[in-house]
């Protein structure tokens, strides 16, 4: 992972004070860098000043007596001459022949007089004058004793100049110091700041969050900040946003009730012909009976047609209950459910003169493991209805329910001109809750509601050369938990 | 070359100037006029008035501003006359001045005097220990190991003065009873002007080896014994005059010198003579006899034809 994809991960109330310190460490390196380059610089040419004007002094003091040759008088210079006061601090002076022979030196132990200088001692000094060497914290300067044009001599100063760097030192210090609290300080309210700046885009970021798993709440007013017209413009956008997606759900929910009041209408108009058709043999049956009632045969039969023509009309009423009171169904979807289903969309058939084949596998039943019923019954008979709606005239719809891999598997195949794209987003899409039903496809948009809950899969197969197969994959439950769940 | 002098001679001589002579004497009138009139009350004779110009060579202390100034009061006190101190860098000009009679008396050396002795009569000469006599040493630094004088051999060597007998004259002498001279046995000579420059010369390492007054090294070991003690005595001489109090043979019968002559063989009979006694760590001045001069004026003697 790149470092910079590391940083872009942090919380922003993290970011911006430390990209706010980087910058002011960056600026505070600068500038120290700076102001001690200029410290040097003056320093530098302070002590050569200092020291340039110590060695004039010497030189000028000493001439006669290097004309002379006078090593005391010269030594005895040297001594009374050197500093007391602490801004410049000479390590040792040396008076030197122009053969660099020692005439003098203010630590005679150390240079001999009368002896040749060192060639390493020489080669410390430059001959242009001053020259500094940090690291030994050493200042060497070298001056000419000329008179009458002619050089009579050379006075080789070192200085001690770790005062000078003693001072850099304790600037170094005073600047960190000064550039680490000064750092910390902007670094804290740079936090603070940009707490404060972000803390609307926070709330809103959370606002937004539960709205994206479905729990969208406006935002309160207390959390209304008061002085920022920003956030407070963009909260009143958000809250209009959440207002407007509360709606269109509210009016989803109630479309899709009406679409299973229709469908129940759909329904309901072929119950009444169910119903209907043996209330003619019913109403027979029971003038025979008041007629010819006194006939044991004829009372038999009738009493026999009777209690068919009611026995029709109660599993049709049973099934539409179970069907549209599905909370009155709790147990697991069997074979049972298919007879229901294809007796719920017989009058639908009869109108267009269509036909159900059905295949049903005898294990979908199974005793340890299954789906609940009224769902799945609800999604199904849907998916019947759209496919009775699809086929033209004459045509034949086919049901296939299977047990495979822990699934229980439901396709529904038409012989219709195909789906269009839209529903098919509505039952395949990747967002649930994407495309607003409109009235059209509700039912199909129940089934999908219907998948989601129970975490069904939905394929759908363009069938060749005409229909359309819409598989409904519901993962087996096991038979426990769906009995608690109910 | 000459006037160069005059900076590089500023410690040994620091009543040379001007303002700093006018300074004392003023101090010294000041102090005439209060001691006249409020302790003595004494007859103000004009002759008195008169100031005695007393010479001084770097023979002893001279670096100590409190002892000129105590043996200026204790000599104005005593003979009743102002007192100009005159002080100079070398023997010579001091001698000069003396024998010329520029100045009253001067406190000189032996050798001088041995040098000048048809022209100067000498006044008093300190004790020191109870005896008018002192040796000449010749040092080394401390960290150095010599047997004799014979391993100086091509050293540098600080002298004191060119006529000062202790500082110069002995080792000259010495080292003609060797067969040899300063020139040709060191490698390089220096005169510092000073036996406390000669100290610090040979202390400090400048010069390998020095001749010096042994009266100044054995008292600055006790004043200034940081300095002392980085040198080493390898040699000491036979027993000297003391450097004496002369004055020019024109003078010597005057009151004024009597006076003056009276206050040192005086000094240690009164309590401000004592007290100037005590800066000079001397025991008193003795009334002076030739005689004491005879092992100076030997080696001078021994000398003639080369000096």
């Amino acid at each position: 992972m790149r470092p910079l994809s590391w940083f872009k991960q942090l919380p922003l109330t993290i970011r911006v004070p430390v990209i706010v310190i980087s910058l002011m460490v960056a600026i505070s390196a600068a500038i120290s860098e700076r102001v001690l380059d200029r410290l040097a610089k003056t320093q530098e040419s302070f002590l050569e000043e200092l020291a340039s004007s110590h060695v004039d002094a010497i030189a000028a003091s000493i001439l006669p007596s290097v004309l002379r040759e006078d090593s005391w008088e010269i030594f005895d210079t040297l001594e009374r001459m050197r500093p007391s006061k602490a801004s410049i601090l000479p390590v040792e002076t040396v008076v030197a022949t122009p053969s660099n022979i020692v005439l003098a030196s203010d630590q005679p132990q150390r240079r001999e007089t009368l002896t040749p200088l060192a060639t390493e001692f020489l080669d410390q000094f430059t001959m242009s004058g001053f020259r500094m060497d940090g690291d030994k914290g050493l200042a060497y300067h070298t001056r000419k004793i000329d008179y009458q044009g002619q050089t009579i001599g050379t006075v080789f100063s070192l200085f001690d100049a770790s005062p000078l760097l003693a001072e850099r030192r304790q600037v170094l210090l005073a600047l960190l110091l000064t550039n680490v609290a000064l750092t910390m300080v902007l670094g804290l309210i740079g936090f603070v700041a940009v707490r404060r700046m972000i803390r609307p885009m926070q709330v809103l970021e959370s606002h937004m969050i539960d709205a994206a798993s479905g729990k969208s709440t406006p935002i309160g007013d207390e959390e209304m900040p008061r002085a920022d017209q920003e956030a407070r413009r963009m909260y009143r956008a958000f809250n209009a946003f959440v207002r407007v997606e509360q709606d269109r759900k509210r009016l989803s929910r109630q479309l899709a009730e009406e679409e299973k009041l229709a469908s129940l209408g759909r329904v309901a108009s072929g119950m009444a012909h169910e119903i209907n058709n043996p209330l003619g043999g019913l109403m027979n049956a029971v003038d025979t009976l008041r007629r010819h009632g006194d006939k044991a045969n004829v009372r038999s039969q009738s009493l026999d047609l009777i209690q068919r023509g009611l026995q029709g009309i109660g599993d049709v009423v049973q099934a539409a209950l179970a069907t549209y009171r599905p909370e009155r169904l709790s147990r697991p979807f069997s074979a049972r459910d298919i007879e229901d289903l294809k007796l719920l969309l017989g009058p639908e058939l009869r109108q267009k003169n269509q036909r159900i084949e059905t295949v049903c596998a005898d294990n979908i039943a199974g005793p340890e493991a299954s789906v609940p019923a009224g769902p799945v019954r609800q999604a199904i008979l849907n998916l019947l209805l759209n496919a009775a709606a699809a086929t033209p005239e004459g045509g034949t719809i086919r049901l296939i329910a299977e047990r495979m891999d822990g699934e229980l598997r439901i396709a529904v195949l038409d012989e219709g001109g195909g789906m269009p794209a839209e529903a098919r987003t509505m039952l395949t899409g990747l967002d649930p809750r994407g495309s607003a039903p409109s009235t059209k496809g509700l039912g199909l948009w129940v089934v999908r509601q219907v998948a989601d809950e129970l975490g069904a899969a939905i394929t759908v197969t363009r069938l060749i050369p005409a229909g359309t197969r819409i598989e409904f994959r519901v993962p087996l439950t096991l038979e426990q938990e769906l009995t608690d769940a109910a | 070359m000459r006037r160069f002098r005059v900076i590089s001679g500023q410690e040994e001589t620091v009543l040379q100037s001007g303002s700093a002579r006018f300074r004392l004497t003023r101090r010294a009138v000041l102090a005439g006029a209060i001691g006249q009139t409020a302790l003595f009350a004494a007859p103000a004779l004009a002759q008195q008035d008169k100031p005695i110009s007393f010479g001084l060579t770097p023979v002893f202390l001279d670096n100590d501003l409190e002892l000129l100034d105590a043996l200026q009061a204790y000599l104005r006190q005593a003979t009743g006359h102002p007192i100009e101190l005159v002080s100079r860098r070398t023997y010579q000009e001091v001698t000069a001045l003396l024998v010329s009679g520029q100045l009253d008396a001067a406190w000189i050396c032996g050798y001088p005097y041995i040098q000048f002795r048809d022209e100067l009569e000498l006044v008093a000469v300190p004790e020191w220990n109870g005896k008018p006599l002192y040796q000449s040493y010749i040092i080394v630094g401390a960290s150095r190991q010599v047997e004799s004088v014979a391993d100086l051999k091509d050293d540098i060597h600080a002298f004191s003065d060119p006529d000062s007998n202790s500082g110069y004259l002995v080792t000259r002498a010495l080292l003609h009873e060797l067969g040899t001279s300063p020139d040709r046995f060191f490698r390089k000579t220096m005169f510092t002007y000073g036996h406390r420059n000669v100290i610090r010369a040979v202390g400090s390492g400048l010069a390998q080896s020095g001749s010096v007054d042994g009266y100044v090294w054995e008292v600055m070991r006790e004043l200034e014994p940081d300095l002392v003690e980085r040198t080493n005595v390898i040699r000491k001489s036979e027993w000297l005059g003391f450097p004496p109090i002369a004055t020019s043979r024109q003078y010597f019968g005057k009151p004024a010198i009597k006076a003056l002559k009276r206050s040192f063989l005086a000094m240690h009979a009164s309590e401000q003579g004592r007290h100037v006694l005590r800066l000079l760590k001397l025991t008193s001045f003795a009334d002076p006899d030739e005689k004491w001069f005879d092992g100076i004026a030997a080696k001078v003697a021994a000398l003639r034809g080369e000096l």
